[in-house]
């Protein structure tokens, strides 16, 4: 009888045996199946994030090389149309027959191709300043910015304004260009197809980030839009923005206040101040 | 542990101790020159391992009373083992890797204990043994969250590291029942042909694993954002000039 109960134990416990272990064994197996599966899910999906991270990247540098190039067919052409007239003119009034005419006449043609060089110098002067304005270079961001909207003030339609808060300490040289071109693409954005009656530009400094924020009234953009124009092929204009604030390590976001009235554009940079 | 094994289970056995060698063969074709410490580790495991053997072998033919010394040392080192693994696999955070050391002085101590005061020395130290199986298996698991919370890029499967944690969670998975009754069941006979059988089993599909492991390539550095940097130092060149 004991001999049974005993046998009759072992083979119970035999069973718990088999079956524990092979249901350790499947959970482990089952375990581990579902690790590997789900890793490549996330795989598959962190690739396809990448691809789209790529082409975005292809596309701000599309953007970038396409900017250069409109930049220099613009400074190119306004060489070869204005530039090149005006010093061929300023040619034919000096050429070899004038030595040979009498004296007013070579005065007064002397008189002329001054003038026209005189043209001359202020128009490759101003080509110059398109590319890098004299104040962002010899007195800031901030001065730039006042020199831009005094000039947009002068068309006497919209209302352009700026205040610095805090600017003791200048940023970089070529950071301050960057945040300048994206502020000028901005305004001239605001301009051109937001119909706004003002528009006003703040700066302020908190921690090691300078921020940068324009309001408007008129119609404006939000973050989403901006993000689907930003993946359009068309529109130079915000894909250069793009490329300018991650070339600038920064960020930028596009909101509207709370009471839906004014647009705002904030920009945040780095502060990498100008070395000496 | 068996007087008079069926000769199928005397091959078992056999293939199942000489299993042992596969990994540290592999080791020696394709890791010798590695110097990464986890690996390292499972190198010096695989060699006690086989050391061992050898002196389980000598204990069970000479001195049959004292085995279960080799048993209880085997179940310590085995894990102190495991767990500087784990210390050198894990990725870098000082939280996780002083919990293993507090998890390795909890189990010395309770090992200690256990061999000293509850078994005193003669008997299988099955609970230990249940304790480092669910010790190893709960670091084994956490190591699979770690490795899927991660945002690597790198198939999980494609590291040596990822094949020996699945290596210990399936042999202790399957040997964790067997374990656990080999205390009360050592005497019966039936069970100890089971616990050939299956011991012998896992243990060579531990070595087989482990082999696996040795045959991983070491881990590429991450392509994506060498890539991603070249896209914006172009970029920063197009707008500075």
């Amino acid at each position: 009888m004991y001999f049974l109960q005993a046998s009759g134990n072992s083979y119970g416990l035999s069973n718990v045996l088999i079956f524990g272990t092979i249901g350790m064994f499947v959970m482990a197996i089952t375990l581990v199946s579902v690790v590997v599966f789900h890793q490549r899910r996330v795989i598959k999906f962190n690739k396809q994030l990448q691809k789209m991270e790529e082409e975005k990247q292809q596309m701000l540098l599309k953007a970038s090389i396409n900017f250069q190039e409109e930049e220099r067919q613009r400074i190119a052409a306004d060489l070869h149309d204005d530039a090149g007239p005006l010093l061929a003119t300023a040619r034919l009034y000096l050429n070899e027959n004038l030595i040979h005419q009498e004296p007013a006449i070579q005065l007064q043609s002397i008189f002329s191709a001054k003038q026209i060089i005189d043209d001359s110098i202020q128009l490759i002067r101003n080509i110059s300043h398109s590319l890098m304005p004299p104040t962002l270079k010899n007195f800031g961001l901030e001065s730039a910015m006042k020199d831009l909207f005094e000039k947009i003030n002068g068309s006497g339609v919209i209302n352009a304004s700026t205040r610095f808060h805090d600017n003791r300490e200048r940023l970089r040289e070529d950071q301050e260009l960057l945040v300048f071109r994206i502020l000028q693409e901005l305004v001239t954005n605001i301009i051109k197809h937001s119909c706004a009656g003002f528009i006003h530009l703040t700066q302020n400094v908190q921690g090691n980030f300078s921020y940068f924020r324009i309001h408007h009234d008129g119609k404006g953009i939000l973050q989403e839009e901006f993000e689907k124009l930003n993946y359009d092929s068309g529109g130079l204009g915000l894909k250069n923005i793009e490329s300018r604030i991650k070339v600038l390590k920064g960020n930028i976001s596009f909101d509207i206040d709370s009471t839906q009235t004014y647009y705002k554009v904030t920009i945040e940079v780095p502060r990498e101040p100008a070395r000496n | 542990m068996v007087l008079n094994q069926p000769a199928i289970l005397s091959s078992i056995t056999l293939i199942s101790n000489f299993s042992d060698l596969l990994p540290l063969v592999f080791f020696l074709l394709f890791k010798k020159n590695n110097n990464e410490k986890s690996l390292r580790v499972i190198f010096y495991y695989i060699i006690y391992c086989i050391i061992n053997e050898a002196i389980g072998y000598y204990f069970y033919e000479i001195h049959f009373k004292n085995i279960f010394i080799v048993f209880a040392i085997y179940t310590v080192v085995e894990f102190s083992f495991f767990c500087l693994f784990y210390y050198y696999a894990m990725p870098s955070g000082g939280r996780i890797k002083k919990g293993v050391l507090l998890i390795w002085s909890l189990f010395f101590t309770f090992s200690c204990i256990d061999f000293f005061l509850i078994n005193q020395m003669n008997a299988f130290d099955s609970i230990t043994s249940g304790v480092e199986c669910i010790f190893i298996i709960l670091l084994c698991i956490y190591y699979l969250v770690v490795q899927l919370k991660g945002s690597n890029n790198l198939f999980v499967y494609s590291t040596s590291n990822f094949w020996i944690v699945i290596t210990f969670l399936i042999y202790l998975s399957g040997t964790f029942f067997l374990y656990i009754m080999t205390e009360n069941m050592i005497k019966d006979r039936a069970f100890q042909i089971q616990y050939l059988i299956i011991n012998s089993s896992f243990n060579i599909l531990k070595n087989v694993l482990l082999s696996i492991a040795m045959l991983m390539k070491e881990t590429p550095p991450n392509e994506q954002a060498q890539k991603n940097k070249n896209w914006d130092d172009r970029l920063s060149y197009n707008l500075k000039n």
